[in-house]
């Protein structure tokens, strides 16, 4: 009798915490949001402690002259990535109201799924577009439906960074800007330092999708002038340019150029004189390689062209993040998110503490002239080429299969040219095969 | 009466693992199936019923061809890898004369690490840069693209992995060569057998219900081989680490394809479990030959 009493408090007790779980939505913010008149949005901003500590602030400041709105900062869990992260709570129906760090491919995905607001459509949006002189840098983010689904908060023109110190042993006072002069310093180089490599990047062996913003499309960027690879669901690349930057890269590879094994910060150690360089890297050296300095050991410049092509105004990729609302979220918490992205955007001041914070420029029009920046350039002038290369930066592709399709540019063109195992035209020819054969 | 009663009470008492199974196993197993006939991304508010297209996509796709073979080469180089060091480890802990315990939980510490930190690791011990590859080039003049190549890259996945469970499968077969009756060894010892014929005519004929639990066990793994390979190749150079699971991730968590991957992860479960059905049927057979039913 006693058995079978404890039997049953076991399973009752089971079936009670199932029965609990089950009910739980795990999401309070969302049943509070508007307790008292007071609206709670949550807010998820990327995992890294410099842009929580912006957000977290920057939210207080507004709660203060908003007391009817209260703002949720939280990081996005990384698990196994933030984009993941954020698939899962959508599925799960525990999404945000609004979050940071969403690059265009992704946002590509939610918005074919209806999961982020277009919000040109939302109340106060050509406001924020006036008030952050942005004007010109946000037309790169049109999405081929005409709509606007992320508000770009950086714009990180990619850039390639050159050991400046080994240029000079080799007789160059500044990097080279074409093609067949790259490649002369890659004779040069190899006639001096047989061990060196003017590119040592393993990421150019890997079709990893996201791994080609940071080679071929700062190259393609810069070879088409900005011309744009894929339409909605067109590819529009540019052939002659696409041909081209295979066939520098096969140019390197013929001279012994490229290193593809793996190897720990080639750059920094000297192994490679060549590679891609983010605001994001001058912090990482500040703490790391201290002796990293700007037009001492290193300089920056943008990508190489053809022979031929203009050295001014070059395009280049950019690594942008930015803002999007979840359709998800309540009527009440969406105004309140916009009206959070109104207030932070209408003064230069957010935007200064921001780059401070985390030396990532601003997607501004302005932030090369405006004044309010140029004490941060005056202390870090290594950040003045990434302001100035702003208005020519691309951003990635808006087509929600991006990560198939640049899966394609690794794997028919970019690695296998880099290999030696396909000549340039013939890797274009099959990586466009797959890619249209994939858009149809 | 006594009976339906002793079944009631049987059936309370397991119902926490019911439960359980049911939440956590075959819920999910049927929402698997559903989702494998849909196109849903796991965001789109609607969604489509596309039959068995995705199981005709997947029977196609060079990346699930590849898990396929992947999977039986990892088989290959690391079932044999493993069960040779573990039972290197027993044997070698089997004769010591105390502190066997202490041994073992050294052994079986790696199988505790973290795969992320041990990739890392190795990452870094086999860049070109590292000390161990300048010294083979300044040496020998080897200049190995440790990951760069289909079969080093495989053999390096191998090996961690293989550094990983020993300690682990080391444990299980420690456990059998104690249940191996001393007696038969003094009564071979009488009969004049060398040390050759005492491991291979006594030992491992009697180490049989370990080794195939091992065997079992490390057959298994090769089918869920991911944290190494998504951490040292992402599943290359050329799809030549490209297991199930690294194939399922992509799929699902990279191209948001959650419909095909589900497709795939059911492919990838049908031929694990007549994968290990073939090889159990194989190794009962072995056993037989030995006396073991």
């Amino acid at each position: 009798m006693k058995m079978k009493k404890a039997a049953s408090l076991l399973l009752g007790a089971t079936l009670t915490v199932s029965a609990l779980s089950a009910c739980s939505t795990g999401n309070p913010v969302s049943e509070d949001s508007s307790k008292n008149g007071t609206t709670t949005i949550e807010f998820w901003a990327a995992p890294n402690p410099p842009q929580q500590a912006y957000w977290k602030e920057t939210a207080k400041e507004f709660e203060k002259s908003h007391p009817k709105i209260k703002i949720k900062v939280s990081p996005i869990k990384e698990s196994p990535t933030s984009e993941a992260s954020i698939q899962s709570a959508i599925a799960g129906k525990e999404a945000p109201t609004m979050s940071e760090n969403i690059n265009r491919g992704f946002a590509a995905q939610l918005a074919e799924s209806k999961a982020i607001e277009p919000l040109n459509k939302l109340d106060g949006y050509n406001d924020i577009i006036q008030s952050r002189s942005m004007s010109d840098t946000i037309k790169g983010w049109k999405f081929s439906d005409g709509n606007q689904y992320v508000l770009p908060i950086s714009s990180n023109a990619m850039l390639f960074g050159w050991r400046l110190d080994i240029l000079k042993k080799l007789g160059y006072s500044e990097p080279p800007k074409t093609y067949s002069e790259v490649i002369d310093v890659t004779k040069k180089l190899k006639a001096k330092y047989p061990d060196k490599y003017l590119w040592a990047k393993p990421d150019l062996a890997d079709p990893t999708a996201w791994k080609r913003w940071f080679d071929f499309f700062m190259l393609y960027d810069a070879a088409s002038q900005g011309n744009n690879f894929i339409e909605g669901s067109k590819l529009v690349a540019d052939d002659k340019a696409g041909v081209d930057v295979l066939n520098f890269m096969n140019d390197i590879r013929q001279e012994k150029g490229i290193l593809t094994k793996q190897s720990k910060d080639p750059f920094e150690t000297g192994l490679g004189i060549f590679t891609d360089i983010g605001p994001w890297t001058l912090t990482y050296w500040a703490e790391k390689f201290p002796e990293m300095k700007y037009k001492e050991t290193f300089a920056l410049s943008a990508p190489p062209v053809p022979d031929g092509a203009s050295t001014k105004d070059v395009s280049t990729f950019a690594d942008t993040k930015g803002l999007v609302i979840y359709t998800s979220a309540p009527e009440n918490e969406k105004k309140a998110a916009m009206e959070f992205m109104k207030w932070v955007y209408s003064k230069p001041e957010n935007d200064v503490k921001w780059f401070e914070k985390t030396n990532l420029p601003p997607a501004r029009d302005d932030l090369a002239t405006n004044d309010a920046f140029k004490p941060i350039f005056d202390k870090n002038p290594a950040l003045k080429p990434y302001a100035l290369a702003v208005p020519n930066a691309v951003p990635s592709i808006d087509n929600a299969k991006y990560n198939e399709l640049q899966t394609y540019i690794g794997q028919y063109a970019v690695n296998p040219v880099v290999k030696g195992e396909v000549q340039p035209k013939k890797g274009w020819e099959k990586m466009k095969e797959a890619i249209e054969g994939d858009l149809k | 009466m006594r009976t339906r009663h002793n079944n009631r009470l049987g059936w309370l008492f397991a119902s926490p693992y019911l439960l359980y199974g049911l939440i956590f196993f075959l819920i999910p197993l049927g929402w698997s199936f559903y989702l494998s006939i849909t196109d849903w991304n796991l965001i789109a508010p609607v969604f489509h019923h596309v039959g068995f297209e995705n199981f005709m996509k997947a029977l196609k796709s060079p990346g699930v061809h590849a898990a396929f073979i992947v999977t039986f080469k990892f088989m290959i180089v690391f079932v044999p890898m493993v069960i040779a060091s573990s039972l290197v480890v027993a044997l070698a802990v089997h004769g010591l004369p105390r502190f066997k315990g202490l041994f073992l939980i050294g052994f079986f510490l790696p199988y505790l690490a973290s795969g992320v930190v041990s990739s890392f690791i190795v990452k870094g011990f086999l860049s070109y840069n590292s000390p161990v590859n300048k010294f083979l080039r300044g040496t020998f003049s080897l200049d190995v693209n440790w990951l760069g190549t289909p079969f080093s890259a495989l053999l390096v996945v191998s090996v961690i992995m293989a550094w990983k469970f020993t300690g682990y499968y080391a444990l299980i077969l420690t456990s059998g060569f104690e249940s191996i009756n001393k007696e038969i060894y003094e009564a071979a010892d009488i009969d004049g057998v060398n040390g050759w014929q005492r491991f291979w005519k006594i030992t491992l004929p009697l180490l049989y219900p370990a080794l195939f639990t091992t065997l079992i066990l490390s057959i298994g793994v090769t089918f869920g081989i991911f944290t190494e390979v998504y951490q040292l190749t992402g599943g290359g150079p050329n799809f030549a680490t490209n297991t199930w699971q690294m194939e399922i991730y992509k799929q699902a968590f990279q191209n948001l394809s959650a419909g095909y991957a589900s497709s795939v992860a059911l492919i990838a479960s049908v031929v694990t479990f007549i994968s290990i059905f073939i090889i159990r049927k194989f190794l009962e057979m072995w056993g037989k030959r030995n006396g073991w039913t």
